[in-house]
């Protein structure tokens, strides 16, 4: 099993490299991919005849268009992120962003009101921690981290990026080991990503009361695959930090660097991955066959489930305590037993390391 | 009909002849000769009686924004052949160094309102001082400086209430907090409508959005629909 790489290479293309280091295609994993990168195509056209993306603004989408997991029912999450001025026809322009997308046919993000209208640097680079930090904007933050994408032009949600990340790493007291020779885990990044793992799975109960059980057990089945899949890619991130860390830090020993620049620019490269991405290429390098292809295969069967209208339905009417005894919902639990199995083996069980650095920072 | 046109230096920056080849295609009558870096001036001057103008029924000069003070003297003495021409000269406020020296261009100098980045000429209070130093000057309105001084575009009421008779030309493009002239957004073209009835609708019009050549036209086009309301509502009117 490989040990800790030197650099880092990360490939965009690193599903595709699992898919054929293993001999092994998952289908709906790429229609998935494929639907993703038609759905943002179209919203970006939609963006540009309209002029729905004002100066120091970004049109950024979260949830599964982010992931590249668009499936049949998927809605689109998005926020108009607003990096500069204030300007009173910002709301305007949000809007008639969603106008456009209803009338484009493109189902609108849930009742939360976390998206669907204007999100503002401020508070998501000022605001980490604390009694200002609400559960909508630790949301919007987290997941600006692990699942967004901007559409059209990036320029104000790669600033937005940029300055959150550093707000992480230049709030940590260090981030080099005694030794100098390693980059540490990012823990104030990655405590802030368990946090956020841990409020979803308790906004999930909270949900199920106030909302009377309301699409139970599709809420279920995303919890255990989709919200867990965007977790175990937040730790690899943080601890790719250590694994694989960014080039030059072993050359320049006794010239040890003072700008946290290096590892800015390692993390930036992996905001830019889905998180699958990201899991494939943990699993490329940390991973043994059967843990990848339990992971990949459980995946790709629930996309092929969420892509099919009849179960997605079903998924959605079915109350809790129809659950137990319901065979589609037991299919689910069961692909999603997989998918923990693998998750498990692949953060404590294949690579020393890796579950080393688990033990260390997942737990206590 | 309206005048309305680009600056070259929006088109193709540094590249005069390249944006009048474009610009010739696109059949607009209206167009701003950019020497916005000093650079600039020589060659635009000594290419000036070859250029294909011929298309223009509206030419403006717009003067280096950065030069030093030994440089001013022999600057304000080339550019009175453009006044000459009668072509307005658009004039940064903050760019002088001895005022003295340019009063004797001071019917041809158009002053711009500027951007945030810049120490004077941004609101109606900072214009007048100006104006109150050159009374026979007048405006060049950029409305993407305006709204990115106030994006409620109260202050471009105001600049317009104050000198709309020194108005000679408008600028026109969306103005970012890096202060780059880029697209006109939604936002703009709500915030611009504000305004636009207050200006005349015989006013030249000079787009500096900086946008790719296959996107000119789009832009042209929202531009002409912006002032073609204000247009529509004269017609009423009368």
């Amino acid at each position: 099993m490989a040990t800790i790489l030197k650099t880092m290479t990360v490939s965009t293309s690193a599903i595709e490299e699992l898919s054929g280091k293993l001999g092994k295609e998952w289908p709906a994993i790429s229609a998935a991919r494929a639907a993703a990168a038609t759905e943002v195509d179209r919203i970006e056209s939609i963006l540009a005849d309209h002029r729905l993306i004002p100066s120091d603004t970004s049109l950024v989408v979260f949830g599964s268009l982010a992931r590249r997991e668009w499936t049949f029912g998927s809605d689109v999450d998005w926020t108009l992120l607003i990096d500069g001025q204030a300007d009173p026809n910002h709301l305007k322009v949000a809007q008639e962003i969603a106008n456009r997308f209803l009338q484009a046919r493109l189902r609108g993000p849930g009742p939360t009101a976390t998206f669907g209208g204007l999100a503002f640097s401020h508070d998501l680079i000022h605001q980490i921690g604390g009694e200002e930090d609400t559960n909508r904007n630790t949301t919007r933050r987290i997941l600006l981290i692990l699942e967004s994408l901007a559409v059209g032009s990036s320029d104000a949600y790669d600033r937005v990026i940029k300055s959150v990340l550093n707000r992480y790493l230049d709030d940590d007291l260090s981030f080099l080991s005694r030794s100098g020779q390693h980059y540490k885990v990012p823990r104030f990044l990655l405590n802030d990503i368990v946090r956020y793992w841990r409020t979803m799975c308790v906004d999930y109960a909270t949900k199920h009361r106030e909302r009377q059980g309301e699409k139970w057990a599709l809420k279920n089945a995303k919890l255990r695959l989709s919200r867990k899949l965007i977790f175990a890619a937040g730790l690899l991130t943080c601890f790719n930090c250590h694994l694989r860390p960014p080039a030059g830090l072993d050359e320049n020993l006794f010239d040890l660097p003072a700008h946290l620049e290096p590892l800015l620019r390692h993390l930036r490269t992996y905001v830019k991955l889905t998180p699958l991405e990201i899991v494939a290429d943990a699993a490329n390098s940390f991973a043994k066959p059967e843990t990848s292809l339990k992971i990949f295969d459980a995946y790709d069967q629930f996309l092929s489930m969420m892509n099919d209208g009849e179960v997605r339905t079903r998924l959605e009417s079915l109350t809790a305590r129809e659950c137990r005894s319901d065979p589609v919902f037991n299919k689910v639990r069961h692909i999603s037993e997989q998918f923990q199995d693998g998750v498990t083996r692949l953060f404590l069980d294949d690579e020393p390391k890796l579950s080393e650095l688990t033990r260390k920072y997942g737990v206590f | 009909m309206r005048k309305i046109g680009f600056s070259t230096g929006a088109v193709a920056m540094g590249d005069f002849r390249h944006a009048l080849e474009v610009l010739a295609k696109l059949h607009v009558n209206a167009v701003e000769l950019s020497a916005l870096r000093f650079g600039e001036l020589d060659p635009l001057l000594n290419a000036l009686d070859d250029l294909p103008l011929t298309q223009y029924s509206y030419i403006a000069f717009h003067v280096p924004a950065k030069f030093t003070a030994e440089s001013e003297p022999d600057l304000v003495r080339k550019l009175h052949p453009i006044k000459e021409r009668g072509w307005p000269l658009i004039m940064h406020p903050d760019a002088m160094f001895d005022r003295r020296a340019w009063k004797s261009l001071s019917s041809a100098l158009c002053f711009e309102n500027m951007d945030k980045r810049k120490p004077l000429g941004r609101t109606a209070e900072e214009l007048a001082r100006i104006f109150g130093e050159f009374e026979d000057s007048s405006l060049c309105f950029d409305l993407g400086h305006a709204s990115q001084i106030d994006r409620t575009m109260a202050e471009a009421c105001l600049i317009i209430q104050q000198q709309k008779t020194r108005i000679r030309q408008i600028h026109i493009s969306e103005v970012n907090t890096k202060s780059e002239h880029v697209a006109i957004s939604a936002a703009s073209e709500l915030a611009f409508a504000k305004i636009v009835g207050d200006i005349g609708y015989d006013m030249p019009i000079i787009i500096e959005s900086v946008v790719k050549e296959h996107q000119l036209l789009q832009e042209l086009t929202l531009v002409t629909e912006i002032f073609a309301n204000t247009l529509q509502e004269v017609l009423e009117t009368d």
